[in-house]
């Protein structure tokens, strides 16, 4: 993650902005080891640091460790946790020098106009290096989407028009009858470049031209970075953000939902992320004195995929009326599913609901989910992957829904057992591995200690 | 050996743990007191003293009937007290659900089941075996009659010794 870079200013370096020395061009990779560029220095797991704002590191540091000319090099590990306004000190006599070298006296102007912007204080007490455990190794502020460690961000695929042919002379000479015809008295140059440069090369959607959806990996240019050198203009990226952000505003919250965060405590997207699916819906019918009066019954299981399991009853004359019900009363009725390893349920469980009496047995890692639709997605819902089922006597779908569940919330853990018991009981699969997590610890089979 | 009466007593303690008894008494026999003692040794009851009709003194401290009590004086066993005896039983709870909730004969006395090593393993592994079903549930225990006296069946695979399957209990 540490590439070389020249130099530049410390909080600059947090952020990657473009290469000014020269383009970065690289080479097509053929195998998995890491990209190297034309202008990367040999690795080494340092951040470079602008000579002028460089930290002041100890002397001692500084006589192990030779500086290269005009560089300090300082380790990840040596950033001091907190900074202090001292610790920004001008450009030395010999730093000058050496960016002379490197920039135009505009430029230096310039750079020193900017260091002089910025209070040294801002710098201290704005800048914090995490020091919790889940902190990152590298150094980062994750402002721009790197393309090579960062998840694809592409353009949709509606983006894409098939039918686009690219323009043929003819439609080029009209363009630039077009042109001329439109020409404004009086014409300069800038506008001959901007039509050049704005003119479509094809016919059809702009977008298939301009940013078309592609399936391949995005190019390691950054933007602003060409094979000839930095260009002013960037490319067009589609916008991850703004297109969510479009999205949250087109949905208000219904009232029920508002009730329903409010309950939870749940985020919209955190409710949107749940699994929720209705499993049971039909007609039931009231008789009364007036007549039949007809209504909708659904049945919908929630849950994160994670251990967590609901289900939630709704019935209303409207359908979507007693779907919604039936999806937040599911959601708000969530509640943990005991699980074995995260993929099974501990033992065999019965359930028992009217006439539907079922038996959930637990299964080896990869059997998968052996069960009917209804299990197999409550199953689903809740995170567990192994599992067999057995619904005997009736099969009556809106109790075996609900006598999955009884039989589900009743597993008895281990724990539980052997504090009713005061006896311990050991989990043969983690005694192996030394105790741990057989899951976890993977194919690293550890020797047991027979000492 | 009476499995008829062995079965009357599993009845009777699914009854006493489905009432949520303190204390529940079944009559005395040498296969009795073993199994409870087998039961006690692995805390799915709390005590097993051998009383006569009546409930055993309580121990001041303990609160419960123990077998060797310094304080009040147990009858002692003889031939012409002998068939008077029970054996008292301490049953145990642990938030709000008996830690024995369910115990069912294997055996029936109608028809008893043999069990050898070999298949006693499958059925600790948690596999049916000889028409015994495999103890697949966490917790979940299995009683035989054997030359070594009444043991668990992890217990009798551990020494490979068969027997006499008597009850299953959860």
């Amino acid at each position: 993650m540490s590439f070389a870079r020249p130099a530049k200013c410390l909080i600059c370096s947090f952020s990657r902005a473009a290469s000014v020395v020269g383009p970065r061009v690289p080479r097509r990779q053929f195998q998995l080891s890491a990209a190297r560029f034309s202008d990367e220095k040999p690795k080494s797991p340092v951040v470079k640091e602008e000579p002028k704002k460089a930290l002041e590191t100890s002397k001692e540091d500084q006589s192990t460790a030779p500086e290269p000319k005009g560089e300090v090099q300082i380790r990840l590990r040596d950033l001091p946790r907190t900074l202090k306004p001292e610790h920004f000190r001008e450009y030395t006599e010999a730093e000058k020098a050496a960016l002379s070298q490197h920039y135009t006296p505009e430029q230096i102007a310039a750079i020193e106009a900017g260091e002089a912007a910025i209070d040294p204080e801002h710098l201290a007490t704005q800048f914090s290096i995490r020091e919790d455990p889940l902190a990152f190794k590298y150094l980062d502020d994750f402002s721009t989407i790197e393309p090579v460690v960062d998840k694809h961000v592409r353009a949709p695929e509606t983006n894409s028009d098939y039918t686009a042919t690219l323009k043929t002379e003819e439609d080029f000479i009209d363009d630039f009858a077009k042109f001329f015809a439109e020409l404004p008295e009086n014409f300069t140059m800038s506008d001959w470049v901007r039509f050049a440069e704005t003119n479509r090369m094809t016919i059809g959607k702009e977008e298939n031209e301009l940013n078309p959806s592609s399936s391949l990996v995005p190019t390691l240019f950054r933007p602003g970075e060409t094979l000839e050198g930095p260009t002013d203009k960037p490319p067009k990226y589609y916008d991850a953000e703004e297109q969510g952000a479009k999205a949250q505003q087109d949905e208000e919250p219904s009232d029920e939902m508002k009730a329903l965060l409010k309950a939870t405590g749940y985020t919209m997207r955190e409710i949107s992320a749940l699994k929720v699916k209705t499993l049971v819906s039909h007609r039931v019918v009231n008789q009364t004195r007036l007549g039949k009066i007809q209504s909708m019954y659904i049945l919908a299981v929630a849950g994160n995929g994670k251990g967590l399991l609901g289900i939630g009853e709704g019935k209303s004359e409207e359908p979507s009326n007693a779907q919604a019900q039936a999806w937040l009363r599911a959601i708000r009725n969530m509640q943990p599913v005991p699980r074995y390893e995260d993929r099974t349920i501990y033992g065999d469980v019965k359930g028992k609901k009217g006439a539907v009496e079922l038996k959930l047995m637990s299964r080896p890692p990869g059997f998968g989910l052996r069960c009917q639709s209804l299990i197999y997605e409550m199953c689903r819902a809740a995170g567990i992957k192994d599992l067999a089922a057995r619904v005997d006597r009736s099969r009556n779908h809106m109790n075996t829904v609900k006598a999955a569940y009884e039989a589900l919330m009743s597993q008895r853990i281990p724990e539980d057992i052997a504090r009713a018991r005061g006896k311990k009981l050991i989990d043969v699969r983690k005694v192996y591995y030394s105790g741990r997590d057989a899951q976890r610890v993977g194919p690293r089979f550890q020797r047991p200690n027979l000492a | 050996m009476s499995l008829v009466n062995l079965a009357h007593v599993c009845s009777h303690l699914n009854n006493a743990t489905k009432a949520r008894l303190g204390f529940t008494s079944i009559p005395n026999s040498n296969l009795h007191l073993k199994l409870c003692l087998a039961l006690q040794n692995d805390g799915f009851i709390s005590s097993v003293v051998r009383g006569g009709p009546q409930t055993p003194p309580m121990h001041p401290l303990l609160g419960i009937p123990v077998a060797k009590d310094e304080i009040h004086d147990l009858e002692p066993l003889t031939q012409s007290n002998v068939a008077s005896r029970r054996l008292w039983l301490g049953l145990k709870y642990w938030q709000s659900q008996p830690v024995l909730s369910k115990i069912s004969m294997v055996s029936k006395p109608t028809r008893r089941i043999h069990i050898d090593v070999t298949a006693l393993r499958e059925i600790v592994r948690g596999e049916k075996a000889n028409f015994v079903e495999g103890l697949r549930s966490p917790g979940e225990s299995l009683y035989l009659s054997t030359d070594l006296g009444i043991l668990e069946a992890r217990e009798c695979v551990e020494k490979k010794v068969g027997g006499l399957v008597l009850c299953r209990v959860l």
